[in-house]
């Protein structure tokens, strides 16, 4: 393997791809102009269903089948306007009524109150929530009532206050709720990523018929598989960065609400970028590879894509499982590609990473990627996927 | 030493519909240093399938050739490194300039600098591309694109020319300027293999032709050889005749 050609093969590649509209909106306009969009239009629709169960609460009756009176009063004082069922639970249903209230007498002769609501419909939840409060609120002065009849001070109710100390820095907090997302993007983005520009450097060559004269040149076999494979790699991690700046950015500007402003805060630092990173580079050689190998077959760009779709739902599985919070890992499974990287990243945000499960994960993946490499390059030497007809 | 020998030289492909398919059957034949040798034939003959095997594009089911002293089989990188090879179908990236096209093969070669730049300067002035030097190939006429193609397939000054139906689907001008260079080619010393199914092409340029049909190769000579042999006068006879003969 001489470096300069495949430094010649990868600005080939690189120039190329670079030229190409369909790499060009997979690498940059999606991840730079698609993720702020998404973030916008969820956060709208978000709020927009908030408000129109709000609306929507104020045009629907309630029922209430209560014989005591003071609960029937705090019903009332709700505001709904009340009707008469006699299916209390078929009229939610239907949607005739958004909630119902059904008194009814349980084990020793306790009075229940039974809210029927539907929780499919956020208008009825919404109504039903208000009605629990307000029993709540009852149910309070009431017990308070009792206390002061028969002479017990009311501090009986709550002898001591339990309050959150919460001593986990912002950024472990952070972690958490990232690392169970971030994994799993960044895994999915090494094969989303690098789908196109993969495509388009094998089986688009050999449709654009390029591939012939190439290989009629006196470059290596392995030194053209290294080239793309750099190239590709190039790819990925430009869709990964530009996806997660993005992301980040319109977390930042575009969204409101808690679960946002934690996530906004990336935890990441220089040890931890490092280490990511570190993890992720025998694993996008791997994607790389792998794609190159798979794509080969392919005669064309369409059929390149119908064989790489398939293989990005498989990868997505063990890449999910692994983000899960809670799992508890053997060391044995730290074997199994993708799922281990995830596990990884994620245990790398929260600041626990381990040597163990580090070194295993990193050395399983870098054997998994030179197989792949090697396989990719096999195929460049295989005439019946070169001149597959 | 010749430039080219080719030693019972096969190939059989593996066909879902026709089984194994015997493309190339047998062929030998020896091209020499300041030689035009043309391969003519019918469709579907085996001339591309031939000249893969001589670029190291296919190995050989059986047989082999040498090339400048490397055999295609055990030394296939130093074959290609003194071969360049047209395709039929030119295989130009429709995305980048002939000027970049020229400068990444040229480095795919080994060249570099100063060196590398004045060489694509040179193929440029001699193939009329200037005009066109900088402009995307898939914006260009097949005539265009031909003479990059035959400029990328020539700027490392190999030896061994290789070329699938140089001249196919081009108008009679462009056709000339390619003709031309093949012959300044041969005159340079340089060994020329081309095919083509077109006669009066064969009969312009080749020292000696040979006619294939079905992977077998019928007859190779120059056209006063192949005239004595037929009895006929005319290419197109004698091209007819040969196929027929068993
Ligand atoms: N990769 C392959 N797999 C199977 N069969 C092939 C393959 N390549 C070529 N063939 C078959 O081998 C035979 C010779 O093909 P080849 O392309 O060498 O002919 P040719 O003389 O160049 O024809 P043309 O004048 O049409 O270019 C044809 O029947 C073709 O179908
Ligand atoms: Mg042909």
């Amino acid at each position: 393997m001489r470096l300069p050609m495949i430094a010649a093969v990868y600005r080939k590649e690189m120039m190329d791809l670079l030229r190409d509209r369909r790499t060009l909106i997979s690498m940059v306009a999606i991840p730079v102009l698609v993720m702020p969009l998404l973030m916008v239009v969820m956060t709208k629709v978000m709020s927009n269903v908030q408000e129109r169960s709000e609306e929507e609460s104020k045009t629907m009756a309630i029922a209430a089948r209560v014989k005591t009176p003071a609960v029937l009063e705090a019903i009332r004082k709700a505001g709904y306007k009340m009707v008469d069922k006699s299916d209390l639970r078929a009229a939610v249903e239907q949607k005739e009524i958004s909630v119902a209230v059904e008194e009814t007498t349980g084990p020793k002769n306790i009075l229940e109150l039974n809210v029927i609501e539907d929780e499919s419909n956020p208008a009825s939840s919404f109504v039903a929530a208000k009605i629990r409060a307000a029993l709540a609120a009852l149910k309070e002065v009431r017990i308070r009532a009792s206390l002061q009849r028969s002479g017990v001070p009311e501090s009986v109710l709550s002898p001591f206050e339990v309050k959150q100390v919460n001593v986990a820095p912002a950024r472990r907090m952070a972690g958490k709720i990232w690392g169970s997302i971030l994994g799993y993007l960044i895994l999915l983005m090494m094969f989303s990523g690098g789908m196109y520009p993969v495509i388009d450097m094998t089986a688009g060559e050999k449709e654009r018929k390029t591939l012939e004269p190439f290989l009629s040149t006196p470059i290596g076999r392995g030194e053209i598989v290294a080239g793309k494979i750099l190239a590709a790699i190039t790819a990925i991690f430009t869709t990964a960065v530009l996806t997660l700046s993005s992301m980040v950015f319109s977390l930042k500007s575009f969204t409101t609400g808690q679960a946002a402003k934690e996530l906004s805060v990336v935890p990441l630092d220089a040890g931890a970028v490092a280490l990511i990173m570190l993890t992720v580079l025998p694993l996008a050689v791997f994607a790389a590879s792998l794609m190159i190998a798979i794509a080969m077959f392919a005669r064309s760009f369409k059929e390149g894509q119908s064989y790489l779709t398939p293989l990005i739902l498989i990868v997505i599985f063990p890449a999910f499982l692994g983000g899960m919070p809670g799992l508890k890992l053997t060391t044995a499974l730290y074997l199994i590609p993708i799922f281990n990287a995830s596990q990884v990243i994620r245990t790398i945000l929260m600041g626990e990473v381990t040597m163990l499960p580090f070194l295993v994960t990193l050395f399983a993946n870098l054997v998994y990627a030179g197989i792949a490499a090697y396989i990719a390059r096999t195929r460049f030497e295989d005439e019946s996927v070169l001149f597959r007809t | 030493m010749p430039a080219i020998s080719v030693e019972r030289l096969s190939k059989v492909f593996h066909d879902k519909k026709r089984g194994e398919f015997r493309a190339v059957d047998s062929i030998s034949f020896e091209a020499g240093r300041g030689e035009i040798f043309g391969l003519l034939g019918p469709n579907g003959a085996g001339k591309t399938t031939t000249l893969r095997l001589l670029a190291t594009l296919l190995k050989p089911t059986s047989g082999t050739a040498t090339l400048n002293g490397c055999d295609i089989v055990r030394e296939p990188e130093k074959v290609r490194g003194s071969i360049g090879f047209l395709t039929g179908d030119m295989g130009l990236y429709a995305r980048l300039t002939p000027r970049e096209i020229l400068q990444f093969f040229g480095a795919f070669h080994g060249m570099n600098g100063a060196r590398l730049k004045s060489r694509v300067d040179e193929m440029i002035e001699t193939f009329g591309i200037s005009s066109f030097a900088g402009t995307r190939t898939d914006k260009l006429s097949t005539g265009m694109k031909q003479k990059t193609a035959i400029a990328r397939t020539a700027l490392h000054d190999p030896p061994i020319l290789i070329l699938d139906e140089p001249t196919s689907g081009l108008d009679v001008p462009t056709a000339r300027t390619i003709e031309t260079y093949i012959l300044e080619q041969r005159a340079a010393g340089k060994c020329i293999v081309l095919s083509t199914h077109v006669m009066e092409e064969a009969e312009y340029l080749c020292d000696r032709i040979a006619v294939i049909g079905d992977g077998k190769l019928k007859m190779v000579g120059s056209m006063e050889e192949l005239r004595a042999a037929t009895g006929k006068h005319r290419l197109r006879e004698i091209f007819l005749d040969l196929l027929d003969m068993k």
